[in-house]
């Protein structure tokens, strides 16, 4: 009997392992048998044809930016989830698709891609005017020309794309002068001045510029629906960058190398980007991309790495950041806590700046962090980020007085005391007008280093006797809720959001987002004062430093207006915050942008990607 | 055989009513979660947005493309509509794709990593399970405690555990992806062997949490057969051990098909905890990131696949039953 029920037993594991073994062979027969081939045929030979694996010698493989599978490659869209090819933002994407300058983090400046040197503003400063580089021509072997520039602009505005309606309030036309030569109209304020220099010259290295002829192609099979037209994949764009689609799944997406780019010419840099293919595998999650990158499946990762450093130092990896010690990163962007106006009591500056100087910020930035951010002893708290282009932007000692490095519970408690909100009745709370004061912090489920960070917000309440709670709702709801006012009368007393980060319109753009009263009380407001922020001399001031090109004025200005924040304190920074992680491994490429490389222009760490950052694509060498 | 087509009829329209309400449901629920899915959509058109009349524009644009500004009847019918045509719409949060599209592209690494999964730990689980039953003594008393242990692992724990001693620490087996980080998928022996290989941590991750309760199930009901009176009669009457174990394991197999049956109907919701574990590509993370973006038409058309997977499942096992043991059938018909 026992000998039956062994050759039973043997029959089901023989039986569960043939499935099992079935199974993968099946999954191959569902998986496209060849890559997709390429969009055009710019090359002889092409790689998309004979390979069926990636050379690793020959692949930059990438983390952190592509999360889910790509949509489409169209420039006109906004919903693409393309991130290795599609991203018209300050510091613009330019693996496929190009602007005509670069902006670069480090020192400010543009530097000319598409165009051919400087652009420059007419006497009145109504008008910019720059020139197509020669050398500079299509996949499909056709000479970029200002033609292609000007109805790249006038598409954006006929099916009104995101960047057409994000633009046309600061640009009136652009024209072209003759085949290379562009100029950009400015919509004139009453002074007969542009009325925002700054977005009509951060549009240059911002937003892409895409070939006429295909998109009258595009236009001609959508017959003129927006919709339509912003909803094509554009499996058939025609494109100026050195990259193009290779390949795509769920699992990864991959470009090859264009060997026809026309960025080796001398006037450009000289050579093609060393990498053939850039592939980035879609991870789940951070836990999996760190996984990878120890790996070495990874050679370059644009996510947050808790304790980044352990990577090198405990594991011996050859593994590094841009800065060799904490913060490891160039703080860029700000993560702010934003006060409700509205909410009960928080309308007391003495309430809003006890909280912010009774927070414990250390705390934050080695938990939430784990160090990767300036500490704010180190970069003491303003509207500006940490790079030194933005420091200097204003002065320090005129505002040094207002500033807080945090965890002053003695110095919060006084200001509440002075201000007459002490706890009255002995419940251990305190009350402005009887009212004892509750406000519920909150950030989105999920979120893990912001929950950390307001957990440590509302830690700091209890110090001063004012009860904060949390509240984490998911990012569909939360989402909902703060770029709509009214906020609900209770649980978004003080809520966390983003700032804006590093680019050619900061920090103007960051300020005017943080306490702008044009977005004070609004719907649909994804711009940014979500607390509902009013300030009259921060918005006159607002509006006038686009305009202005003193640098004492333009000091003055910025330092006036970071004295009205930190009096105010209608939000508060918790951290710094990175433009782009920037974590590398050298086991198979090297020569990647550190601090003091020697490059120059300095290359910046946005992953070889990003504006001027692509440059680094040209540096990089084997290890072996 | 009048009987059975009563309790046939009888079984088919209860399909036909659950059907109707579970496709009630599957288009109502999605729509019930607080939040408003547009504006997540609007949240990436606003990217580098700076005036609040556009990003209204934008909003209104897509609230209009996808209907959610329609009364919730009219969208309901347009939805029936546009499902009996075979479309399911396009998907909110990777608009513009089709929902169809979407599901295709993972459906088949969830049903290949899901359904040998499932039957190797029931097939694997139940033999376990009888052979304690019969056998007692020192392979109960071992395979017991280990059966519990780790049928109480969570699922996610024992994905981790594997990942870290089989893919981390002894590099065995690849950490995550459904085939080499270095591969385009191709017909070649490379690539397949690649998946294959890829495949061992997320299916074993399953099958180890799978064997331990069907095991408990098996060895519980086998017990409770082996000591019924049929079993004791039969030794006196001589019969052989081997037909009577014939007999009690297909007495004792039954809840156990059902079990199966259920588990085959639901997998297509995915492995959800092996799928973000080892970033396979599968359902169930795509439903999740669904659910997460309020992804309406994506949420309707997997659920109504689960839900329809698992009525059939239903209405096939109680169909097998009916003819496999006539007592359900004659205390249904009645």
């Amino acid at each position: 009997m026992r000998k039956n029920i062994l050759f039973l037993l043997s029959i089901f594991i023989i039986a569960g392992v043939v499935l099992a073994a079935c199974q993968p062979a099946a999954e191959t027969t569902t998986e496209e048998p060849t890559a997709e081939t390429a969009v055009e045929e710019p090359v002889a030979e092409n790689p998309a044809d004979i390979a069926a694996s990636l050379p690793r010698d020959e692949t930059l493989y990438f983390n952190g930016q592509q999360w889910g599978s790509v949509v489409c490659w169209n420039p006109y869209s906004s919903n693409c989830n393309n991130a290795m090819a599609l991203a018209q933002q300050d510091n613009a994407r330019v693996t496929m698709f190009e602007t005509p300058y670069l902006y670069n983090m480090l020192d400010g400046k543009v530097y000319p891609l598409l165009a051919d040197g400087d652009f420059a503003w007419d006497a009145g400063m109504t008008a910019i005017t720059f020139k197509i580089n020669a050398a500079a021509h299509w996949s499909d072997g056709t000479p970029v020309t200002a033609e292609d520039v000007a109805y790249t602009w006038a598409t954006h505005v006929k099916y009104n794309t995101q960047f057409g309606a994000a633009n046309k309030d600061y640009i009136d036309t652009i024209e072209a002068v003759d085949a290379s030569t562009v100029l950009v109209k400015a919509v004139l304020g009453d002074d007969g001045k542009a009325i925002n220099p700054l977005l009509v010259q951060a549009y240059l290295s911002s937003n892409y510029v895409i070939q006429k002829a295909w998109t009258e192609k595009l236009e001609a099979r959508t017959d003129g629906d927006a919709a339509a037209l912003m909803a094509d994949v554009a499996e058939d764009v025609v494109f100026s960058g050195p990259y193009y689609k290779f390949f795509t799944d769920d699992t990864k997406v991959v470009m090859v190398r264009d060997d026809n780019y026309w960025g080796q010419d001398t006037s450009m840099f000289g050579k093609l980007p060393v990498p053939t293919y850039l592939a980035h595998v879609i991870y789940k999650d951070n836990a999996a991309g760190t996984t990878a990158l120890q790996a070495g499946e990874v050679d370059v990762s644009q996510q947050f790495n808790s304790n980044v450093q352990d990577l090198w130092l405990k594991d011996n990896l050859p593994i590094s950041t841009y800065l060799a010690d904490a913060p490891y990163n160039i703080g860029a962007s700000l993560p702010t806590a934003y006060y409700n106006m509205a909410s009960y009591g928080l309308d007391q500056v003495a309430v809003r700046k006890a909280i912010a100087m009774a927070v414990d910020y250390n705390t934050i930035i080695s938990n939430a962090m784990t160090n990767q951010s300036a500490t704010f002893t180190q970069v003491p708290r303003s509207l500006m980020n940490p790079t030194p282009g933005e420091q200097a932007l204003f002065d320090h000692d005129a505002v040094a007085d207002l500033q807080w490095a945090g965890s002053d519970i003695e110095g919060a408690n006084q200001l509440l005391d002075d201000a007459g909100i002490v706890d009255a009745d002995g419940d251990g709370w305190r009350e402005y007008n009887g009212q004892n004061l509750h406000y519920i912090a909150t950030c989105p489920n999920g979120w893990s280093d912001w929950q950390a960070a307001i957990e440590v917000v509302a830690a700091a309440g209890k110090e001063i006797g004012i009860d904060i709670t949390t509240n984490y709702p998911e990012w569909s709801v939360y989402q909902t809720v703060v770029t709509n006012w009214p906020l609900p009368e209770t649980g978004y007393d003080i809520l966390m959001m983003w700032s804006d980060g590093a680019g050619p319109t900061q920090p103007w753009g960051r300020i005017r987002h943080l306490i702008s009263s044009e977005f004070a009380q609004t719907t649909n407001n994804w711009n940014g004062n979500w607390g509902g922020y009013s300030n009259a001399d921060a918005d006159a001031l607002i509006q006038a430093i686009p305009t202005m090109s003193d640098a004492a004025e333009l000091k003055a200005a910025y330092t006036e207006l970071v004295t009205i924040y930190l009096t105010d304190v209608p939000s508060f920074t918790l951290m710094y915050r990175p433009q782009s992680f920037h974590t590398v491994n050298e086991s198979v490429w090297t020569n990647f942008p550190h601090e003091g490389d020697g490059t120059n222009p300095a290359v910046p760490p946005l992953d070889l990607t990003d504006g001027w950052s692509i440059a680094g694509l040209y540096n990089l060498t084997l290890v072996k | 055989m009048k009987g059975y087509r009563k309790y046939f009829v009888n079984k088919l329209l209860w399909l036909l009513v659950t059907t109707f309400f579970a496709f009630i449901l599957n288009f109502i629920l999605p729509r019930l979660m607080p939040g408003d899915p547009v504006a997540a959509i609007t949240a990436r058109i606003a990217q580098g947005m700076s005036n609040s009349t556009g990003m209204k524009e934008f909003y209104q644009q897509y609230a209009d493309l996808f209907g959610t500004n329609k009364p919730i009847l009219e969208q309901f019918f347009l939805y029936i509509k546009n499902v009996v045509h075979g479309n399911f719409g396009t998907s909110f949060s990777q608009y513009p794709r089709p929902v169809l599209d979407i599901i295709k592209s993972s459906v088949v690494w969830t049903v290949c990593l899901q359904f040998p999964a499932i039957i190797f730990g029931w097939i694997i689980g139940n033999t376990l399970g009888a052979l304690a039953a019969y056998t007692k003594k020192g392979f109960d008393k071992v395979l017991m405690p280990i059966s519990i242990f780790v049928s109480n692992i969570p699922a996610f724990g024992m994905a981790v555990i594997l990942l870290v001693i089989f893919g981390v620490n002894l590099k065995w087996f690849p950490t995550s992806g459904g085939y080499g980080f270095d591969l385009i998928p191709t017909l070649s022996w490379r690539f397949i062997w690649s998946v294959i290989v890829h495949y061992q941590l997320p299916f074993w991750s399953i099958v180890a949490t799978a064997i331990g309760g069907q095991a408990i199930g098996m060895r519980s009901m086998s017990i409770y057969e082996l000591n019924a009176d049929y079993v004791k009669y039969s030794r006196f009457m001589g019969i052989k051990d081997r037909k009577i174990v014939g007999y009690v394991f297909r007495n004792a197999m039954l809840p156990q098909v059902t079990g199966l049956a259920l588990s085959v109907g639901t997998m297509v919701g995915g492995a959800l905890v092996a799928e973000i574990i080892f970033s396979y590509p599968g359902l169930g993370y795509t439903l999740l990131n669904g659910i997460m973006g309020q992804d309406y038409p994506l949420i309707s058309a997997v659920t109504l696949i689960i839900t329809m997977m698992v009525l059939l499942a239903n209405f096939i096992i109680e169909i097998v039953y009916g003819l496999i043991d006539p007592r359900i059938k004659a205390a249904q018909s009645d």
